[in-house]
């Protein structure tokens, strides 16, 4: 076969010249020099699939992906080498910028890396109001994840139902710090403000409308998600997209690192905040959903299940703190320079593992802050995942991980 | 697919759903049709209303002009450097330092507002803030100026003392601003007097310590207690380094 004379096409100026090509010459042409069955096909940095800026390359063996690159950076702004130049307090704000979605999860991991390098014990209060304040940005972070699936998947109507929840829990975010997004709400050694200094009740100062309408928003939520999941949870389109697709393993976790959502529905029983419980997580009571099917639905369905743990922890923590009352102590002084050393501290973002890497000098600077961001580690398995599944089935897939960029390149 | 946890937690909801495949959806939409009906929609007409937004919603910091000290913490707490001070007439037409803001480069933080030792700064609800050119985003002290209505503007910056809090008291200081003060290292003092001329509250008095060697007299920089805002101007100023904050955690 290789012995043969290879069927030769004529080039540009041949044909400028009047040489005739046909149909069966190329057909012929790419059968021999070719190599058509696999194709590479680069998705991003701009396409409606990837919620940012980020490059998924995929090889396609017809339908089927055969092999996943992703190609992340595109967002890379220095961070890391940004805080190195700037004082404890002012990367606070900056740490909210890591991750829009997720901003309170950063800067509270920031604080508690802060507060046990200094080596202090927060108040209780304090601990309470950082678990709520976490668990509504959980909310408000899952609910968006539920939104852009819902986009994937062609469902509209999930994602403005989605969307409209996660209005309620961004006003309480705008109350409780004074911004939507970036809230800049805990400080080293504790939060900006006390829950019962907004929107006061005048007649009852004891009574903050925010504690009320938190509350209110528990219940409010628990039922409208009911109403979501009776939407598209038993959805035969939206089954037949999620059940057996983007299979992992439990070894394949352990080897790629996968942490978060993605890890527990695989059947891995562990989530930091009740293994490894940091600030108010050991004295709240709530359960760690785990699925052993290990594939989109089984991921979908951890989401879900923790929205609802979510709220069950912010009831507990509203009734904590309304039993310690306005004279609690919710914000230490502490010292503006950290000791020397190194420490390491992790935190259940609503993504995975986030941690971060403090090495201080003692001056009032950081020497170096890594962060460890759940998504770029979880991004990396894209190979395994996609493996073997259909290129339509790519963007849902790659939804379950819940892409943010901010974190990932950082 | 293992339904451990689904069926300890769903309450078997999700089973009756299952059967009901079909009426479940319709019957959730129906709902939200009746419900959205008769209830206002959940948007605003945005140019025409706008969102309501409680006091403390971080938009374009304002200045209250007279109150201000021209301290320079704004300045010093900026994470994004968008504030510097600026000499200004004031009323008297006397000139003083007050903060300018680069509104380009702010990141609204609430930081300036937080650590104003006297609540000159303030959050507003100001979020229209789109000019034709960069120059424009510069807001000077007298465009910064914002009435501050409410109580719900100042961003309180209470503190416990960590000391406080390990020996169980856990009281409750209404501002950490003079917490830290200025403590003198005297062998390097010369007597310049430059920190009380930059002190913005006249906390630093000069006290006489006897004569030197020339006879002429001595004088140390004394702090008073209810005048210091911790603003860390005079150990700046000082030229031989006679001065440090002393923190009190």
């Amino acid at each position: 076969m290789t012995d043969e004379k290879k069927t030769q096409i004529p080039d540009a100026q041949a044909i400028a010249e009047g040489a005739e090509v046909t149909k069966e010459m190329v057909q012929e042409y790419t059968s021999q020099n070719m190599d058509m069955d696999k194709m590479w096909i680069t998705m991003g940095p701009q396409h409606p699939f990837s919620h940012g800026l980020w490059t998924l390359k995929i090889q396609a063996d017809g339908e089927i992906v055969t092999d996943a690159d992703p190609i992340v950076g595109y967002l890379h702004r220095g961070w890391e080498k940004e805080a190195e130049n700037r004082t404890y307090p002012k990367i606070i704000p900056m740490a909210d910028r890591l991750c829009y979605a997720s901003s309170m999860m950063y800067t509270h991991l920031y604080c508690m890396t802060c507060e046990k390098a200094l080596g202090i014990e927060i108040p209780e209060k304090t601990k309470y109001i950082r678990v709520m304040a976490d668990e509504i940005n959980r909310l408000q972070s899952h609910l968006m994840w539920l939104a852009a699936v819902g986009t994937d998947l062609g469902n509209f109507t999930a994602f403005l139902w989605a969307s409209r929840e996660r209005e309620f829990w961004m006003d309480m975010n705008v109350r409780l710090c004074g911004a939507r997004m970036t809230t800049n709400y805990p400080r080293i050694g504790g939060v900006r403000n006390d829950v019962f200094d907004i929107d006061l009740d005048m007649n009852d100062e004891e009574k903050s409308r925010f504690m009320r309408d938190i509350v209110r928003c528990c219940d409010h939520f628990d039922k409208a998600l009911w109403d979501i999941i009776a939407l598209i949870d038993n959805n035969s389109t939206f089954i037949s997209r999620m059940v057996g697709t983007g299979i992992i393993t439990r070894e394949q976790c352990a080897n790629l690192g996968i942490t978060g959502p993605a890890m527990r529905g695989t059947g891995v029983d562990f989530d930091v905040r009740r293994d490894d419980p940091y600030d108010g997580y050991d004295l709240v009571d709530f359960d760690v959903p785990v699925l052993s099917a290990g594939d989109s639905y089984a991921r979908y369905m951890i989401r879900v299940e923790e929205m609802f743990q979510a709220t069950r922890i912010i009831r507990q923590c509203v009734d904590k703190i309304r039993s310690l009352g306005r004279s609690a102590p919710y914000r230490l002084k502490v010292p503006s320079r950290i000791p020397a050393g190194k420490t390491y501290c992790r935190i259940e973002d609503c993504r995975g593992e986030a941690a971060m890497y403090l090495v201080s000098d003692g001056t009032d600077r950081p020497y170096r802050l890594k962060v460890r961001s759940a998504i770029f580690v979880n991004v990396s398995s894209s190979r395994d995942l996609l493996m073997g599944c259909r290129i339509a089935d790519v963007p849902v897939i790659m939804a379950m991980i819940d892409m943010c960029l901010g974190e990932t390149d950082r | 697919m293992s339904m451990e946890y689904i069926e300890k937690y769903r309450d078997g909801r999700h089973k009756c759903w299952k059967d009901l495949w079909i009426v479940r959806p319709i019957f959730v939409t129906l709902k939200l049709m009746a419900k959205t009906t008769v209830h206002r929609p959940i948007t605003v007409l945005y140019p025409y209303e706008a969102l309501w937004n409680p006091d403390n919603y971080r938009g374009r910091p304002g200045l209250d002009f007279n109150k201000c000290l021209g301290c320079g913490m704004c300045a010093k707490y900026c994470p994004c450097s968008a504030i510097i001070l600026v000499d200004t007439p004031d009323d008297a037409g006397k000139t003083v330092s007050r903060p300018q803001i680069n509104m380009g480069r702010c990141s609204f933080c609430a930081y300036c507002a937080e650590y104003c030792p006297v609540d000159a700064m303030t959050v507003t609800p100001i979020v229209e803030l789109a000019e034709y050119t960069r120059a424009d985003l510069i807001y000077g002290p007298r465009r910064l100026a914002y009435e501050n209505t409410t109580e719900g503007m100042k961003v309180r910056n209470e503190v416990t003392l960590y000391s406080d809090f390990q020996n169980g008291k856990g009281e409750i200081r209404q501002s950490f601003f003079g917490l830290d003060r200025p403590e003198l290292d005297e062998k390097k003092c010369i007597s310049c007097k430059k920190c009380q001329k930059v002190c913005p509250t006249g906390a630093i008095t000069m006290v006489e310590h006897g004569t030197n060697a020339k006879g002429k007299p001595i004088l140390w920089p004394e702090v008073s207690a209810d005048k210091c805002v911790s603003c860390e101007n005079c150990v700046s100023a000082c030229p031989k380094s006679a001065l440090h904050l002393k923190e009190v955690c």
